[in-house]
């Protein structure tokens, strides 16, 4: 057993134990609290004030598939030859070895969402990962989810290899073409009913829709400008999937038509320049609009797009300009493991959930925060020293 | 006539005056000190309670040139047709209006070293401007011109280049195309220094050459893009053979060699240091590069590269290193008075004294902290940019 003490734990979902104590043991938090009993033999990690946060989660990266350090020639993250590829898996580009995964967890950034690009209307399925491991099945937590994507990114791909889709009209129809697809491949395996026979020939691409149109997994729409997060609410309609908005960057302009609806989103990467035209109208309010409406948001950055070591001091921008600090930390704590299916596991720390743990010298909003120590399933990988 | 009063000022070369007046006429810094008699019919800027900041001097980025906002219409920063093109200058990429200018003004950066690209070996003339463009033309935001031509070393020539089959495919390649622009630059020198001499001897004019002759009589620098410690080397090597004054841009492996910048007295622009490695020659970059720098005694400022890292986050890129052990005046430093050096117009700008331009940026809290910010900035005197409140 291990015990972290003398920390102002903030648990997110149960205030704040100034000082208090979380316990460790088998990779799980045993017990968090102003008085905790520890049992004999309890290593004990006095963080002497320090400030303690449960790891903290990127919702949607390019971590280990980027082909960071090696030049992004390398990076394994964007099939861009067919607009449709939905049978691709993040899962077989992680390179646990990545800098960028060495990089989230030096800053307590201990799961992330890790996807395919934006370059396919329909790129494939991502995972989400423990920033630490030796093989990418140890490190896996379950899926990500179906990436898709509108806007400039496939049009400008395939518009300059002459294909379609070449416009938002191509984008919306090729979309919209194999979801009908996927649809009728589940009708015939009902329809086959078991029967070898009947059953129609195994189809990788559609297999994995399947999961889409059947609920299992949501579809996860890259899209920045107004109208295109409101065509993805409305093919999302159309077929009655689980529609989650990706990058969600004019977001603060229909935050009323997500609330709505339940739609929840990320939000990033907002740091960088407006390298498209469709960035136009970036801008740290969005979070504090998409709040204000009640539309559940993680903040990401989006690695490498937008550095992942500075996940924390992103939300802190946000708080800037207005959102409020709690809703703040969640974005990169209990909204964002929920962004990804993982709030049962992670995001607060609590008994019975994963010890991901990060003790900071200061607030994680401050620019000379230092990260003292970060726990992942209760093993210590990083320390400042 | 203009009056900041009452906040605490941080001069950057003569001190900080925890309870500051600052009075400015005619663009002009003509007087700072505690309880200075206010004239009357002055606007007054009230600063209690405010930090005072001279506007802060990005020493090298893209505003301007490579346009925030669009695709490849606003792309102004690399001319990728011909390794050599000494004789292209930032100034006539310049769109004035350009949200990245207006950015660095919102952000409090009031002056910029405006550059071409790294894509060639020599890319072009930079200029250093003010930020503040709405309503000017270029003409009316230039400090210096020119002051300092672009040079590049490493991945982003070899690669350039590389995929049109052409030199510079290599980094012997990239340094003999440095080498032998420098040396024509030499003979057309010459051929001048001749044709002045003896009207009959032959000369033309060479507009290639003319940049090029501008470093090799010390009348700019050559700022050469390096990454990596052995790129860093090679410009040290070729700056010697030429006696040429030269800078180090981005400098990322700094660290490796700071003793061979100090020994010779090279200054360096450090960043940016927020992006992710994307090429194999940031492999080793560390936000403790600036600090290894300050203890052997180079002289350096911080960039960020805008747009790769948008101008706004200046500040922030300075604060992480103090985060890693910086001295907080030198971090203050190397995004004032040594960027404005480097820069070239540290006469004029880059710290808080009389004579100086009145560039000058109130701050809800110090800059280094993440949740200040801007309230007011003052570009020649002027009230260009106040904070709306939420």
């Amino acid at each position: 057993m291990r015990a972290i003490t003398n920390g102002k734990i903030y648990t997110i979902t149960n205030g704040i134990f100034d000082p208090g104590t979380v316990l460790m043991d088998g990779g799980r938090i045993v017990a968090v609290g102003e008085k905790v009993d520890l049992p004999p033999g309890t290593e004990v990690v006095d963080v002497k004030g320090a400030w303690v946060f449960p790891g903290f989660i990127d919702a949607h990266t390019h971590l280990a598939v980027g082909g960071e350090g090696f030049g992004m020639g390398h990076a394994d993250y964007n099939e861009a030859f067919d607009p449709v590829t939905p049978h691709l898996r993040a899962i077989d580009a992680v390179f646990p070895e990545d800098v960028g995964l060495r990089d989230a967890v030096s800053v307590g950034i201990t799961t992330a969402g890790v996807t395919p690009g934006s370059a396919n209307v329909i790129g494939g399925q991502g995972v989400v990962i423990k920033t630490q491991g030796r093989t990418v099945a140890e490190m896996t937590l379950g899926p990500w989810g179906m990436k898709a994507a509108l806007g400039e990114n496939p049009k400008m791909v395939y518009g300059e290899q002459k294909k379609m889709p070449s416009t938002r009209l191509g984008i919306a129809a090729v979309l919209r073409d194999q979801l009908v697809k996927a649809q009728n491949y589940l009708e015939k395996v009902k329809k086959a009913a078991g029967n070898p026979d009947k059953l129609p020939e195994r189809d990788l691409k559609l297999e994995a829709l399947a999961e889409v149109i059947k609920g299992e997994l949501p579809l996860r729409v890259h899209a920045h400008r107004a109208d295109d997060i409101m065509t993805a609410l409305r093919v999302g309609e159309e077929f009655g999937l689980r529609v989650i908005i990706e990058h969600c960057t004019e977001g603060h302009k229909v935050a009323k038509e997500l609330a709505r609806r339940g739609v929840s989103c990320t939000v990033g990467p907002t740091f960088g320049a407006r390298s498209k035209v469709e960035l136009r109208d970036k801008s740290w309010r969005t979070p504090a609009a998409l709040a204000e409406a009640g539309v559940r948001f993680a903040i990401i950055s989006d690695h490498p797009f937008s550095n992942v070591r500075f996940l924390p001091l992103f939300a802190g921008l946000a708080v800037r300009e207005g959102l409020p600090e709690e809703a703040a930390l969640r974005a990169i704590t209990i909204d964002a493991a929920a962004l990804v299916g993982q709030e049962a596991r992670l995001g607060s720390i609590e008994a019975g959930k994963d010890a991901d743990l990060v003790v900071l010298s200061g607030h994680p909003f401050s620019l000379k925060t230092q990260t003292l120590y970060t726990f992942i399933n209760g093993e210590l990988v990083y320390s400042r020293n | 006539m203009l009056a900041i009063t009452n906040g605490r000022i941080y001069t950057i070369t003569q001190g900080i005056l925890p309870r500051g007046d600052i009075l400015v006429e005619n663009g002009k810094i003509v007087a700072i000190g505690t309880g200075l008699p206010v004239p009357s019919g002055a606007t007054v800027v009230d600063a209690t309670g405010k930090y005072v900041f001279p506007g802060f001097v990005e020493a090298h980025g893209h505003a301007g040139v490579m346009e925030d906002g669009f695709g490849w219409e606003g792309r102004d920063g690399n001319e990728l047709t011909d390794p050599v093109t000494a004789h292209v200058r930032a100034i006539d990429a310049i769109n004035p209006e350009e949200q990245g200018l207006r950015d660095a003004v919102e952000g409090g950066v009031t002056t910029l070293w405006s550059t071409p690209g790294s894509g060639n070996v020599i890319g072009g003339d930079g200029v250093t401007i003010k930020t503040h463009g709405r309503g000017r033309t270029v003409d009316e935001m230039i400090i210096k011109y020119p002051s300092g031509l672009k040079a590049a070393m490493g991945e982003n020539p070899k690669r350039v280049y590389g995929n049109q089959k052409k030199m510079p495919s290599t980094r012997m390649g990239v340094a003999g195309v440095m080498r032998e622009a420098l040396a024509k630059g030499q003979n057309y020198l010459q051929k001048m220094k001749r044709a002045a001499e003896d009207p009959e001897k032959p000369f033309e004019r060479d507009l290639k050459m003319e940049a090029i002759a501008r470093v090799l009589r010390r009348e700019i620098p050559l700022r050469v893009h390096a990454h990596r410690a052995d790129d860093i080397m090679t410009a040290v090597r070729i700056a010697e053979e030429f006696n040429i004054e030269i800078t180090i841009e981005h400098c990322t492996e700094g660290h490796k060699v700071a003793d061979e910048l100090a020994k010779r007295g090279i200054r360096a622009v450090v960043g940016p240091s927020l992006t992710a490695r994307s090429k194999v020659e940031l492999r080793d970059r560390t936000l403790l590069t600036p600090l290894v720098l300050a203890k052997a005694g180079v002289e350096f400022a911080i960039m960020t590269d805008h747009p790769v890292i948008p101008i706004q986050y200046l500040p922030f890129s300075a604060a992480l290193a103090v985060r890693e052990g910086l001295d907080e005046e030198i971090a203050l430093r190397a995004i004032t008075i040594n960027a404005a050096a480097i820069a070239g117009v540290a006469d004029r700008v880059g710290s808080l004294e009389v004579g100086k331009d009145a560039d000058i940026v109130v701050w809800s809290d110090h800059p280094f902290e993440l949740m200040s910010r801007v309230l007011v900035t003052i570009v020649d005197g002027q009230v260009v940019y106040q904070r709306e409140e939420v």
